[in-house]
């Protein structure tokens, strides 16, 4: 069996351990400082059963609740308690995994007392972290995951060959992880509204109306493989990226260029510790005057170089019909990765390369942003003199 | 869906000087304070904390976690003294104690 462990309103329980006088309050956590210029990161139950909820511009949130509660979000306490968790899992002696930064699957195989074993991590995760879990337990992943969604917060549901029709035939087809809005209406114009419609839908079915994506969901919902079979195939990552939501919308070039270098070099440090190289640069930008624009270009030489990946990004760009847009949001992802084989030649390339190790041990010693390019002093803050109106 | 090679420190906010106080850390206070505290089992436990020559006896460590940057570890603890909360954290390479701000 397949235990899907999520945590409940993660970085929002933690907060409200670290300070108990907001337990039991609506609570947000914004991805920074400033109040009414965020976004939600995590909302607690409480705020929750106001509408609030994760991705919502935090000014909306308050206007739902004036007296909502305020803390910026710590990546480090939310990390911590994340990689603990993980290894207190691995202490039950299976395969755990990742699913993200708050849940977890774990492989309990053929053993029996799955869900015994629910109850003590639900409550060793209790009594060690004041915060708590729902875990779900199915024969696969993605029903796991569903599960555990059903009896939220604090809860275990246990989805067995007996109990699985007529849990799914309560759950609307959208509760299934993989199902947005539009693969949502495709679904419903094909008479499948819940999560049973569609797993007793045959392969073919759904391969025909929904390609690949339709094949998938079958696969998936019937499968009945372990973990570690699966992980084979997902150990090299597909595409690395990073983005970031500025406070407000700028159209300084130099500014937006900065932010292009700085997540290009967070980009290249993580194919680095992989050992990749890209060949595959893709830029995303959000801007108020003209949405969302999202390129890609293919390179003959993969890199792992920030300065390169930032180059590619720049010409990119240059596509843009709009030459100094207001850039709002931005994002840098490399994909068509590969092994890093290639040993450079030139004494150009030999230097960058030695230089990039320099830094990448500086900075491991020393500690994250020891050392980085200038270019990127610019994003630590955005000068008042460099705000345009929005 | 398992990915195994998720990491958690790939993480958006790492650039951002979360120790900038009129940035991400409006109540920051970063200041010196002398600790008593003990260790037991490879764990340590503050218990009382002297700023500005006043003592503050810990009822509670409410949480507690670790960062590591480069080669030093940050142990912070978010303490309760009496219906006060303060965040205290101790550097493992100066063997030194900060108060870090008061929380409520």
């Amino acid at each position: 069996m397949i235990l899907h462990i999520d945590m409940d309103a993660f970085f929002a329980s933690i907060e409200q351990a670290i300070n108990p006088y907001l337990k039991g309050k609506p609570l947000i956590v914004g991805s920074r400082n400033s109040k009414l210029h965020t976004v939600v990161c995590a909302a607690s139950y409480e705020a929750k059963a106001l509408g609030i909820d994760s991705g919502m511009p935090s000014f909306e949130a308050f206007k739902l609740c004036p007296s909502l509660e305020f803390v910026a979000a710590e990546q480090s306490k939310y990390i911590w308690t994340s990689e603990q968790i993980f290894e207190m899992l691995k202490e039950y002696g299976f395969e755990v995994f990742y699913a993200s930064i708050d849940e977890f699957q774990m492989d309990t195989g053929d053993s029996p007392g799955a869900q015994e074993l629910a109850g003590k991590i639900r409550e060793s995760i209790y009594s060690t972290f004041n915060i708590t879990a729902s875990i779900g337990i199915a024969k696969n992943c993605l029903l796991a995951k569903l599960a555990s969604k059903i009896n939220k917060p604090n809860g275990i549901c246990l989805l067995t060959e007996e109990n699985l029709n007529q849990t799914l035939s309560k759950l609307p087809v959208e509760k299934l992880c993989g199902v947005g809005k539009s693969t949502a209406q495709v679904l419903t114009q094909l008479g499948i509204n819940t999560c049973l419609d569609l797993y007793q839908k045959e392969a073919d079915f759904l391969e025909e109306y929904l390609g690949k994506v339709g094949l998938n969901f079958h696969l998936s919902l019937h499968a009945s493989e372990s973990l570690k079979t699966n992980s084979i195939e997902e150990d090299k990552p597909k595409s690395i990226g990073h983005s970031y939501t500025l406070p407000w919308a700028t159209e300084n070039p130099g500014f937006i260029r900065a932010w292009i270098r700085l997540l290009s070099d967070m980009v290249a440090e993580r194919l680095r510790q992989q050992d990749l190289g890209s060949q595959t640069a893709h830029l995303w930008l959000n801007s108020p005057e003209i949405g969302n624009f999202n390129c890609q270009k293919t390179f003959r030489e993969p890199t792992d170089d920030g300065y390169e990946i930032y180059h590619r990004c720049l010409r990119i760009m240059a596509k843009m019909s709009l030459k100094s847009p207001k850039i709002r949001a931005l994002g840098v992802t490399c994909s068509n990765l590969f092994s890093n084989s290639y040993s450079p030649l030139l004494k150009e390339e030999k230097r960058r390369e030695a230089l990039l190790k320099t830094i990448d041990r500086i900075n491991a010693c020393y500690g994250e942003n020891t050392i980085y390019p200038a270019q990127v002093t610019l994003t630590r803050k955005m000068p008042k003199r460099l705000r345009t109106a929005s | 869906m398992p990915q195994s090679g998720f990491n958690p420190k790939a993480r958006w906010d790492r650039h951002i000087p979360q120790k900038d106080a009129d940035h991400n850390n409006p109540d920051g206070l970063s200041e010196k304070i002398a600790v008593m505290a003990f260790f037991q089992q490879a764990k340590l436990y503050p218990r009382l904390f002297i700023w500005n020559n006043k003592k503050y006896k810990i009822t509670k460590v409410t949480y507690n976690w670790q960062e590591r940057s480069g080669r030093e570890v940050i142990s912070y603890f978010s303490v309760a003294c009496g219906f006060n909360l303060y965040q205290i954290s101790f550097n493992n390479s100066t063997f030194s104690w900060r108060l870090d701000k008061i929380i409520q």
